[in-house]
């Protein structure tokens, strides 16, 4: 004779089960819609990127701490040399491993989709020391509706800027960084 | 009467460790995002590459031949583009000071 006498903990036992599979389900579907995209982790990552190639840029190609600063970035405001600006700052930042051979002949480059928007701000001596941002090099217009971080650089520029001539002055370059 | 049956408490209380065991890890799967977002919000907040910036153009540049300019340049670009205030000035070695509200930066630089 058959002993029928386990059946409900056998239906007890599949209850348990299913509520626990709809727990696990809820907390897997709950964290992934509150994780979606809405972090820092990315603009922080962005922002270390930009200011750590502003730094590259900035530093003197051979020189020791006390010499006369002469770095690529001192040369590009001195000269408004954009063009120079926009080429080493790109491949500074653009540059990456692993795209796909295809994408490399479409596009005729191996580059990321990192844009920017490079401007250096002076103080004017003649306008009340009031600050003057002067946009000097871009790889995109903006259109405003970009996500960007910003990295910044102090240089020491000799150039006809903000009220003096041919003196040394500090400016400041701002870099508006964005993926695309 | 029939006496009390007591047989299924022991189930009873291992659907309750269950269900709390589950809550915990809800609760830790839930915090671990959280940190990974105040980890990443904090890093942006704290002004490490200013600082090194600012620093590094006062130390490297005190030797040239315009330094009022400059100086006037960094306090007053720092406080309209940068939010912070800095000051440098050479008073028994080189004092620096840099404060943006939130973190404050002193130092006394000689070169030695």
């Amino acid at each position: 004779m058959i002993n029928a006498d386990g059946q409900l903990y056998t239906i007890e036992g599949f209850a348990a089960a299913l509520i626990m599979i709809m727990t696990a389900y809820l907390v897997v579907n709950a964290t992934s819609v509150y994780t979606a995209g809405d972090t820092h982790i990315n603009d922080m990552q962005l922002e270390a990127l930009g200011s750590d190639a502003l730094r590259m840029m900035g530093t003197p190609v051979n020189t020791s701490m006390n010499s006369v600063d002469t770095s690529p970035l001192r040369t590009i405001i001195e000269d408004g040399d954009s063009d120079t600006f926009k080429t080493m700052f790109l491949n500074l930042t653009n540059n990456r491993t692993g795209l796909p051979q295809n994408y490399i002949e479409r596009t005729g480059s191996s580059m990321d989709f990192i844009q920017f928007n490079a401007s250096y701000t002076c103080r004017n001596k003649t306008n009340n020391n009031i600050t003057e941002t002067i946009p000097f090099s871009y790889s995109r217009n903006m259109t405003g509706g970009e996500h960007t971080v910003r990295a910044t650089k102090w240089v020491i520029v000799k150039k006809n800027i903000c009220g003096t001539t041919n003196v040394d002055r500090a400016v400041l370059v701002e870099v508006l960084l964005w993926r695309d | 009467m029939a006496r009390l049956n007591d047989d299924a408490q022991w189930i009873i209380l291992m659907g309750f460790l269950v269900s709390f065991s589950f809550f915990f890890l809800a609760l830790v799967i839930n915090q671990s995002t959280v940190v990974g977002q105040t980890t990443a919000e904090s890093v942006i907040e704290f002004p490490k590459n200013d600082i090194r910036d600012v620093r590094d153009v006062i130390v490297r540049n005190t030797t040239v031949s315009n330094s009022t300019e400059i100086n006037s340049d960094i306090t007053v670009i720092s406080l309209s583009r940068k939010n912070a205030v800095v000051y440098y000035g050479w008073s028994d070695g080189l004092i620096i000071h840099y404060n943006n509200g939130v973190t404050v930066f002193n130092e006394n630089w000689t070169n030695i």
